[in-house]
């Protein structure tokens, strides 16, 4: 293909590979900085729980910025029923979902880690399914449009024609039976992932807070409770929005062309949590 | 992809904004630490100003980053801020222990070093290709903490790291009521957030001017400091409380009258549509 047939813009979903390695050893470099500052003492609980943590936290981004390309984000041209998906940003979508699991992780954080990630990813899934279900109960009975996709002839589950139900000069309305699908594991993912990273800051916390000077575990408790919270939250809302830079703000679910880009995703969640996994650390340093 | 849409010519340059932003912050955040070291806590407002300061800065950075199109909408910009901003807060209000006076200038800095790594990431490994991104995210962290330490010191007159975990009652130190164990934070996360992102999102198109939508900018500053204020009766002295609700309300008020009279300046027309019909006439 000669240069003047490629579309301008036309690698925009390509992988970069010089960037995508030199992101992959930042973050290695810094897990290596946190492990030396935990055998250094200067990280409480010593070096194994500094790098589970870390390593942790990052797995759990990997899993929300997988997840984010799951969920069927239409944006404003949905609220118009000219494309398909929820008619909200990936900002609000993720919030919702990512919140609605790690909240009810964070009820079953007592319960062991393998109850609390699994209400962490069914309170996600939940609420997403509920929101889609929601959505297409007001596109159908409120818009009076069906649930057509514009990116693929046949949904790839049921196996139903999609362009005679597409009305024409949109690229599709609604939500199909894909995107539902699609809707559902992303919030799975996403309540799993938020689940992950803020348990893995609690227990850290839990440590880490008694060695600066803190007593009485069950104040402590709540404390670190209300840290891992409020750096959860933080570290979903950047992954989740640097997902949705990935797929520049729209995407009909996992059959659309665009789905194929998240390997970038994981690589940017891989370094961004690394660096903020390592700041929130670094509160209860030992200075 | 990354075609510019200018936002608006007029007005002032977006680095003279930004040094005006981040200096009224930095000033009023040490009139307000000067008021702790000092022992009394009635200048814990000026955490206020030093968020509507931030929050001016941001709105410019916002304004120059979406003319680009990120295809996210606006909002998302506002989430990533406070996002990459409470995890730089809450790491420099650690410093506290070496001391007090570095607290603010560690945000900014430690802001612009998440930021920075950020925006690298949605520039080179996301390939936005979008001249301003690395600077605009950069910034953007650096607004989000200082927006979240103004707004924490409006609700319990202290921005280090032991005085917002810690809340004494009655003589004995808790946690679970504290600014941090209570989770107070998330509630000034999210005022800061929507206040961050919402002045150009309301005002963005053609007409678009700058004086209007920095206004806006002051007044959703000013409407989230009503909340804080509010919040911080439970944790500063009642004559401190009063003085931040005061001066929130009256801030508030004034913007609220100068950003509607804006608005109508630059309507094309404007029709007062009275909340309950006279049915005499």
């Amino acid at each position: 293909m000669s240069a003047i047939a490629a579309k301008p813009g036309a690698n925009a979903g390509a992988f970069q590979p010089v960037p995508s390695v030199i992101a992959i050893v930042l973050a290695i470099i810094l897990v290596v900085v946190a492990y030396f500052l935990g055998s250094a003492g200067i990280l409480a609980g010593g070096a194994m729980l500094v790098l589970q943590t870390l390593c942790l936290i990052i797995l759990g981004a990997a899993l929300i910025a997988f997840g984010v390309h799951f969920v069927p984000v239409g944006g404003a041209p949905a609220a118009m029923g000219q494309a398909p998906g929820i008619a909200t940003g990936v900002a609000m979508l993720a919030t919702g979902a990512g919140l609605a699991g790690l909240f009810g992780g964070a009820w079953a954080a007592e319960l062991g880690l393998g109850v609390a990630l699994a209400s962490g990813a069914i309170g996600g899934a939940l609420m997403m399914a509920i929101t889609c279900l929601m959505v297409n109960i007001s596109y159908v009975f409120g818009m009076g449009i069906p649930a057509a996709s514009g990116k693929v002839l046949k949904d790839p589950i049921t196996g139903d024609l999609q362009a005679a139900y597409k009305s024409q000069g949109t690229e599709g309305h609604g939500l199909p039976f894909i995107s539902y699908v699609g809707g559902v594991i992303g919030g799975l993912f996403g309540g799993l992932g938020g689940t992950l990273i803020y348990i893995e800051l609690l227990n850290f916390y839990n440590v880490g807070l008694p060695a600066l000077g803190f007593v009485g575990a069950e104040g402590i408790n709540m404390l670190a409770v209300g840290l891992a919270g409020i750096f959860a939250i933080g570290m979903f809302l950047v992954i989740a929005v640097l997902s949705a830079y990935n797929i520049t703000g729209t995407i009909e679910g996992p059959h659309d062309p665009k789905f194929k880009r998240f390997p970038r995703a994981i690589v940017a969640a891989i370094l961004a949590s690394a660096v903020c996994g390592l700041v929130a650390m670094l509160v209860v340093a030992l200075f | 992809m990354s075609v510019k849409i200018e936002a608006s010519h007029d007005g002032i340059p977006h680095n003279k904004v930004m040094v005006i932003g981040a200096v009224i912050s930095l000033v009023s955040l040490y009139i307000a630490i000067l008021g702790t070291t000092l022992g009394v806590d009635y200048l814990a407002f000026f955490g206020g100003i030093a968020a509507i300061g931030a929050l001016i800065w941001g709105n410019s950075t916002i304004k120059k980053l979406c003319s680009y199109g990120i295809g996210t909408g606006v909002p998302s910009a506002g989430m990533l801020a406070f996002g990459s901003g409470v995890i730089a807060l809450l790491f420099a209000s650690t410093l506290s222990g070496i001391s007090i006076w570095i607290v603010p200038v560690a945000a900014l800095i430690l802001g612009l070093v998440v930021g920075l790594f950020l925006g690298w990431i949605s520039n080179s490994v996301l390939n936005m290709k979008i001249p301003v991104m690395t600077r605009s995210l950069a910034e953007l962290a650096a607004v989000g903490s200082l927006a979240l330490m103004g707004l924490g010191a409006v609700a319990t007159g202290f921005v280090g790291f032991m005085d917002i975990a810690t809340f004494d009652f009655l003589g004995v130190t808790v946690y679970n009521a504290s600014y941090l164990g209570a989770g107070i934070i998330a509630v000034s996360f999210m005022l800061g957030a929507i206040a961050l992102q919402h002045p150009f999102n309301a005002c963005l198109g053609p007409g678009e001017k700058q004086d209007r939508t920095n206004m806006l900018a002051i007044e959703c500053g000013f409407l989230s400091m009503i909340v804080m204020a509010v919040i911080s009766f439970a944790f500063v002295s009642l004559i401190a409380a009063w003085i931040s609700l005061i001066v929130a309300v009256i801030g508030w008020g004034v913007s609220y009258v100068k950003y509607v009279a804006l608005s109508k300046r630059d309507a094309a027309s404007w029709l007062d549509a009275k909340p309950f019909s006279d049915s005499e006439e």
